[in-house]
This record gives structure tokens, sequence and C-alpha cells, in this order.
């Protein structure tokens, strides 16, 4: 900092050259003196022109004083902070920040929905959702929030035909006066409550978006207007927006809830392992991203939240004979079931890692309990393998060979599972790929063995109706509609809802049928372990947008 | 015209074949970007988005995937012309905007560690060379191939550890410390537009933050230049215009920068255009660690998401800066020395 002090009251030479000297005894020092201003020249023109302005590119305390300011190190994944389009981990914590939802979740419990903006009245047969404004919600521009906005933020959900767009498929969105909205279904859809949390839904000012060329169509043209403003009425307005470096947010004047403790955050893309090392410096008040071994031995100035995170890691075994004669068996399914060392694989992935005990994760409604998660039993796993017909030929274990999970690199697991078999008899072949390559043998269903997770699309069970025959996942295993009749039985039950209780039964019945009879082997929950300085408080995980950052205090 | 100007006729010579050369980079990167065995929509899209119809559809026909293969590079070919390098899937927005942002922040870098990285090497390898097979120039070896084989990553790391975490004489990581503005943009040089703005503090933060990262990137060219110096300085040395110019008592001096140095300029200028280039194109590890948003970070994201346009466009500007480079170093050859312009 000494130069701004010695130059803005002194100032410093034009950098124009001297006056040429005459005499051969002062050539050497002349040749040697214009050499020099020709380096030093240009720096000292632009230096005396910085000087002459001296103004600080440093944040003012209009902006946020530095007191009240927050760092946070993300590894972004980070392609938009438009809420019709955002879909990634990253842009649900931003839009958390920038946006209200009609429904909300409190702290870390994602299995109950409460009230946001609005208030839900829910038929029985969960066809129809009523949602009345409650209070007087304002946008950051201080116009109030309309059952209009309502219904053109949701319409354009739909219509932009973005990644979240499937979160309303099915659903029509009408407008029963200034402050309520219907949502109506043809089908039972319990799991809409939950999908009216996600920050993608976040309700938008209309007016503002229009006028910047948004619609509730595919020619919908906002997107970049709301990369470089927010147009919500959440704790925080947008200040600027850079894909692959920073997202900084600031207070928002206009909210109507409680005011943030920290009035300007800064939201910054750094990986793990430099994360750690912000963290312990200082230059960092949250990392996000710790693996299980980087959460260790921080400090005492560091505090670590350490949690399972939503995210399920499987594996699938393929169904169809024609990808697999072997694994399509039965006999060897349970047989790998009940090969692998499911302690061994929750030591392996570290801090914060639980066996996933089904499909389910355990924070949802309709988890499993720990103890009914599928265990290790050698014996019985030589038995299986021998009725199934298994003659020693090898089976291949596909994986993203680029994937790393909260810490876990999926290759480091595929090779722990590979030797796990062979203790079994079972030779894996391992075949990774780059997931961007390896995604479309996936989805088409021609994995042998995949290793590969579920990341939830909403917190409700419903999403996880995917593994039953016929659906999503089921199909990317061979897995079609009637191949299990009792799994299918137990889907359609669970599909149909019900009170909480009886969800949380259906869901239950369901995943124990699907340990034992299905082609799936839940693994993992890896840890989901978040480091914040010591004067950082009120850090809570949550399953859908990571961190609310309006919640963090400070002491 | 050019008759009589032998050098101009070698720079037109030169600055055609960029020309087509450039063509052959755009249709080189087309067909292998689009053999890598993988669906864009698939990387793009998330899981339940790519199971919609309407959405795939809608995908494909915005970013022009619903063409075929040959349309698609003659479109682009056609929009090359009118400097449109596409649209990122990852992004959302136009290659060239990307492409703005991230190669001035590769720029910074590259430059800062490739004056650094000539005025050390040609000073360790000419001092290595006039001491063949004395200690200092083992010393020198050593000093080199260790810049050399010491993984970037792990270096950057330690270094970060080190200058940052335990003497706190270096600042954390990104371009800028978080509680400065980003200064207005003219040339994305944060150091040139902090200056342009008046931002002295600004500056001087943006010149604190790029000393680790080009520390590490210098130490590896370094490593390669002061072996490449050494070679051409003594390949030098034995020529007969050296030795006469000593036994005329010429001061060593003046030997070194008038004679040798020049001479050896050719071989050593060529390892020096290739080194700037691989700075430019292979920072990924060095930029991922000191959260550097810069050219190599945007090229790994558009690889792993199968952001064909974003591909395109980084092999694109890589092959023109690695052009533009050898273009440079070529007219550099021809007026050092006149026998290849004349060839």
């Amino acid at each position: 900092m000494f130069l701004p002090v010695l130059l803005c009251p002194v100032g410093v030479g034009t950098g124009i050259p001297a006056p040429v000297l005459g005499g051969s005894v002062v050539d050497r020092a002349v040749r040697y003196r214009r050499r020099t201003r020709v380096v030093i020249g240009p720096l000292a023109i632009a230096l005396t022109l910085a000087a002459a302005g001296c103004s600080s590119g440093k944040v003012t305390s209009s902006d946020g004083a530095a007191s009240d300011s927050l760092t946070i190190d993300k590894a972004f994944d980070l392609k938009t902070a438009d809420p019709g389009r955002m879909y990634e981990p990253t842009g649900e914590m931003v839009d958390k920040a920038l946006y209200e939802t009609l429904l909300t979740f409190e702290g870390g419990d994602v299995s109950k929905v409460v009230p946001g903006v609005a208030d839900l009245q829910q038929s029985d047969d969960a066809k129809t959702f009523t949602l009345t404004l409650n209070g007087s919600h304002k946008f950051s521009d201080g116009t109030p929030m309309t059952a209009d906005d309502v219904v053109f933020s949701l319409q354009r959900v739909i219509g932009v035909k973005g990644n979240p767009s499937f979160l309303l498929a099915g659903v029509t969105v009408t407008k029963k006066d200034d402050k309520t909205v219907v949502l109506t279904t043809s089908t039972a859809t319990p799991a809409l409550p939950a999908i009216l949390a996600n920050p993608a839904l976040g309700i938008l000012n209309s007016k503002v978006v229009k006028a910047h060329g948004g619609t509730t169509g595919a020619d919908d043209a906002a997107e970049k207007y709301l990369n470089t403003e927010s147009a919500g009425s959440g704790p925080y307005v947008l200040d600027s927006l850079n894909l692959s470096s920073q997202v900084v947010l600031t207070a928002n004047k206009n909210y109507d809830g409680d005011k943030p403790a920290y009035s300007r955050v800064t939201i910054q893309n750094v990986q793990g392992a430099t994360q750690k090392i912000n963290v312990q410096g200082g230059d960092a008040d949250v990392a996000l991203d710790l693996s299980g071994t980087q959460s260790e031995g921080l400090g005492s100035s560091v505090n670590v939240t350490s949690d399972p995170s939503a995210n399920v890691i499987f594996l699938l075994l393929n169904q169809n004979p024609a990808v697999s004669a072997i694994t399509s068996k039965p006999d060897f399914v349970k047989a790998v079931k009940e090969s692998i060392d499911y302690a061994d694989l929750v030591s392996l992935a570290g801090r914060g890692t639980s066996q996933a005990a089904g499909v389910v994760p355990s924070m949802f409604l309709g988890a499993l309990g720990e103890s009914d998660g599928l265990k290790q039993d050698l014996a019985a796993a030589k038995s299986d393998l021998a009725k199934s017909g298994y003659k020693g030929e090898k089976v291949t274990l596909s994986f993203p060979s680029d994937l790393t999970l909260n810490g876990i690199e999926f290759p480091t697991i595929a090779q722990r599972i590979q030797s796990q078999l062979k203790a079994t008899g079972i030779t894996v072949e391992l075949a990774p790929a780059p997931v961007a390559t390896e995604l479309d043998a996936y989805r088409n269903g021609k994995e042998q063995i995949g290793l590969w997770y579920w990341g939830p699309d909403y917190p409700d069970p419903s999403d996880y109706l995917a593994f039953t025959p016929g659906n999503v996942v089921g199909l990317r295993a061979g897995w079609p509609k009637g191949a299990d009749p009792t799994i299918d039985g137990l889907a359609d039950a669970a599909a149909a809802g019900g009170s909480d209780s009886e969800r949380q039964t259906q869901f239950e019945d369901l995943q124990k049928a699907l340990n034992e009879s299905g082609p799936f082997i839940p693994l993992l929950q890896p840890g989901n372990n978040i480091a914040s300085k010591s004067s950082v408080t009120g850090v809570v995980y949550n399953a859908v947008w990571t961190i609310d950052i309006a919640t963090l205090g400070s002491k | 015209m050019t008759s009589r100007h032998p050098f101009l006729r070698y720079g037109l010579r030169r600055v055609l074949t960029s020309l087509l050369l450039l063509v052959g980079v755009t249709l080189v990167t087309f067909v292998l970007t689009n053999l890598v065995p993988g669906d864009p929509v698939a990387a793009a899209l998330g899981q339940r988005a790519a199971e919609d119809p309407a959405i795939v559809a809608q995908f494909r026909h915005q970013y022009g995937l619903d063409q075929t293969l040959v349309a698609q590079y003659f479109t682009y070919l056609g929009n090359l012309l009118h400097g449109d390098l596409g649209t990122s899937t990852t992004t959302h927005n136009s290659v060239a905007s990307d492409l703005a942002q991230a190669l001035p922040a590769t720029l910074e870098l590259a430059i800062g560690a490739i004056v650094l990285s000539v005025i050390i090497g040609v000073v360790l390898g000419t001092v290595a060379a006039y001491r063949r097979g004395k200690v200092t120039d083992q010393v020198l070896r050593v000093v080199s191939l260790t810049g050399l084989s010491v993984p970037t990553f792990w270096l950057a790391l330690v270094l970060y550890y080190v200058f940052y975490f335990r003497l706190h004489i270096a600042p954390g990581s990104g371009r800028l410390s978080p509680d400065f503005r980003t200064p207005p943009t003219v040339t994305g040089l944060y150091t040139v537009d902090s200056l342009l703005a008046g931002q002295l503090d600004t500056f001087l933060d943006a010149v604190a933050h790029l000393f680790l990262p080009v520390l590490v990137l210098t130490l590896y060219t370094v490593g390669l230049l002061t072996r490449f110096v050494r070679t051409a300085v003594l390949e030098i040395l034995d020529q007969d215009y050296v030795r006469a110019a000593r036994a005329k008592g010429l001061p060593t001096r003046t030997v070194v920068w008038n004679y040798v140095l020049r001479g050896a300029s050719i071989p050593v200028l060529t390892v020096v255009g290739l080194a700037f280039g691989s700075l430019l194109s292979g920072t990924v590890l060095v930029e991922s660690i000191f959260a550097w948003p810069g050219l190599g970070s945007y090229a790994y994201q558009a690889a792993s998401h199968l952001d064909l346009p974003g591909v395109m466009g980084v092999g694109l500007v890589i092959g023109v800066i690695y052009l533009l480079a050898n273009l440079v170093i070529d007219l550099l050859y021809g007026f050092l020395d006149p026998r290849v312009r004349l060839a």
C-alpha cells in the first residue's frame, strides 16, 4: 500500500525523455537513461494517471462494511441464476437467497414443508393445491407481490422448457383472485408441496421480467437480465455474477423478513483443496466442499458441520439377459449384495458418510432405519453365488472416472468393490469412462454393473419411485414394468399418497422389498462437510440448497 | 514490389499459410469433438429434463444439433466469419464473451511467467554454459530438472500453503480479494484495467494475486529454458566468430550480448514460442488450485460437459495463439537471419 501513499501527495514524473545531452563523456549515461526510460516511461505514465484519480476499487461502506461481509468458497457447478432454468446445487443456494418460494423448509428439516410466501390447502386426493399469499411481500424494487406474479413465474418454468420444467410437469396453474393461486394435477401428486419449496420455483417480479424479454414460452429472453440483476423478494439482491469465478449478493433493502446478518456476500469458485487452506487462513468464512479427509485437523478457529448428504451412491445390476446373462440372475444379485463390506466403504469415504439403508436418503420422509440396510454375509454370498451358476466369467463394472461426489472419488469406490467381490470369487473388470460419455450407456441401460449416484430432484420419497420397474432408473437396470409384480404393487400404493405416517410405511415397505429382490444396492450417503470460521453461526446443511445464507449469523 | 522486399514477401507467405492452417484447426477440432462417444444433450440437461422429448428437441434445435454434421460445420464456419463462435451449452453465453473473460485471465499469468522465465532462463542457461562441467553447472542442472519434474499442482498447493497460510506474505486465491470490486473492463487484464480506472489499490491487489501462480508457472518454464539456452550457447561458443571476438580482446559482456546470445537466439526463440503457447493452454491445474477463472478452467469445463461450441472456441483460440506465436517467431527468424527470408 506504499505506492498510493507516495504517489498521491507527491506525484510522479511524466516519463517524457530528458533533453538529449551532448558530448561523448556522457554518451553511455544518456543511452542507459534512454533505455531505462523506454521501460519505465509507460509504467510511470500509467501509475501517474492512476495516482491522479486516486480512487479506490475497494468495496465501500454503502456496499456493506467489511465487518458484515461474508465470503463463501464453493466449487461451482453454476450455469445460470435464472430460476426458470437453474437446477444445480450452486444455483439452488444463490436463488434461495434471491427469491422466495410459495412453500419452504425450516433449517435442515426437509421432511416437513412449511409456508413460504403462501399458505397451502391441499385436497385429500392430492390433486388440487390452493395457495394463498400471506403477509405483504414486496420485490426488491418495492412492488407488492400478487397472484399474477406467482402464475407468471410458475408458467414460465413450465414454458421455457429448461432443466427444472419437469418439476411442474402435468401441473395447471390458475389465478383465483389477487391473493390466491390454484394448482391442479390429473393424478395424485403428493410430492408437489415439497417441489414448490425448490428455489427454481422462486417468485419473480413479472413486470420487471416481462420488460426484459420474459415470457411464459420457449421464446423467453430474460435469462441474460436475470444473470445481471435479480427480480425477486428474497433477503438478497444480485450485485454481480460471473459463472466461472464469483457471485456477489447484497442485502435487499425491501425484504420484509428478518434482516440478514451479512449485508454483502461473496460466493467464490474454489476447489476443495484450496478451500481448506482458505478457511484456515481466514480468506474464506465458509467452505462448502471439503472431503472427509480435508475436514480433519482444521484447528480450533474453524467449526465443521458433518452430515450425510442427500446423495445416494448405488450399484445397479442389469436385469436384461441380453446385456448380461449372469447379473440378471436373482441369486447372483443376492451374492453381490452379501459380498459387499458396507462398513469398510463407509470408513473409506470418511467423515460424515453413512451407509445408505435404502434408496431414500435418511433425512427424507419414508427413509429406512440404519438397521434395515444391507449387510455383509460371506458364507451366504458363496452359497448364492454357487446357486446362480456363476463360472468365474468376468463381469464389467462401469463408472464415471472423473466424478467426485462430496470428496468421494468413484474410481476409489469401484476398486474397493472389485476387491471385495474378488473375496467371494466374483471377477470384476473395471470400465471407467468420463461421466459425459458414460452417461449415455447408463441412461440407455447398457451397463452390466453400474456405479452411480442419485441426487434428489425434490425432497420427497416419490422421487425414488424412479427405482421401481418401468421407471427411469429401473429401465437403466433393464427392469421393465411387470418384472416384479410385488414391487409394482408396492410402488403403485406409494405413488397414491396418503398421510405422512401412511407414506412412511408405504416407502419403508417398498425399500425393504427393493433391498430383498431389486437390482439395486444402496451403498453410501456421502458426508457433507461444511467448515466455517468460529465467528460464523447458524450453519445448517439443507439437502436442497446446501445452506441458507440469510440465516447465517456472526458473533 | 515484393521481389524487391524479400522480408515482406516472406511475411505475406507466412500469414497466408497461417490462415489456411486456421481453417484446418477448425476442421480438426470439429471432427474430434464430434467423435467423442457421448451425447451433449445428456451431458447438458439434468436427468429428468433429458427424459422429456420436448425439452430434448428444443435443446437440439436451439444449439443446431438437429442439423447434419456437415451442415453444422458450414454453419459454424459461416458464423465464424461474422465473429460468432456460437453459444455455450453450459453457460448459455456466447462463446466469444466467455473467452473474452477467460483469455485475459490466463494471458495475465502467461505473460508474467514467460517474461520472468526468459530473463531467469537466459541468465541461468548462459551461466551454466560458461561454467560447463563445474559445480555451478551441476547445481543449475539440478535446479532446472527439479523445475521440470515437480508436478505443478503439487507445487502450487505447497507454495500456496507456505506463502499464504504459513507466512502470510501472499494473498488468498482468485484474481482479486473479495473486498475489491472488479475494475471496469477495458482489456480484461485486471492489472491494466485497474490502472486505467485509477484504482491503485486494486492494481496492487491484482499484482499480489499474480505472484504465486506466476511463480509456479515460472519454475517449470525456467527449467525448460535453462536447458535449451545452455545447449544453444554451448554450440555458439565453439563458433569461429566467437573465438575471433574473444581473440580481439572484447569484454566478456560484449561477447555474450552481441555475439553469443544473438547467435543462440533462434533456437531459444522457438522454445519460448512453444512455451508461451503451452502456458496459455496448459494452466488448468494451476488455475484450479488458485481459483483462477482462465482459459484452462474454461476448457476443462467445456470438455467435461461435451459443450461443443465451448470446446471449438477454446480449440480455435489456442490454435490462433500457437499460429501467432509461430508466425511472430518465423518473422523474427527472418529479421535475425537473412538466410531464412531468402530461402
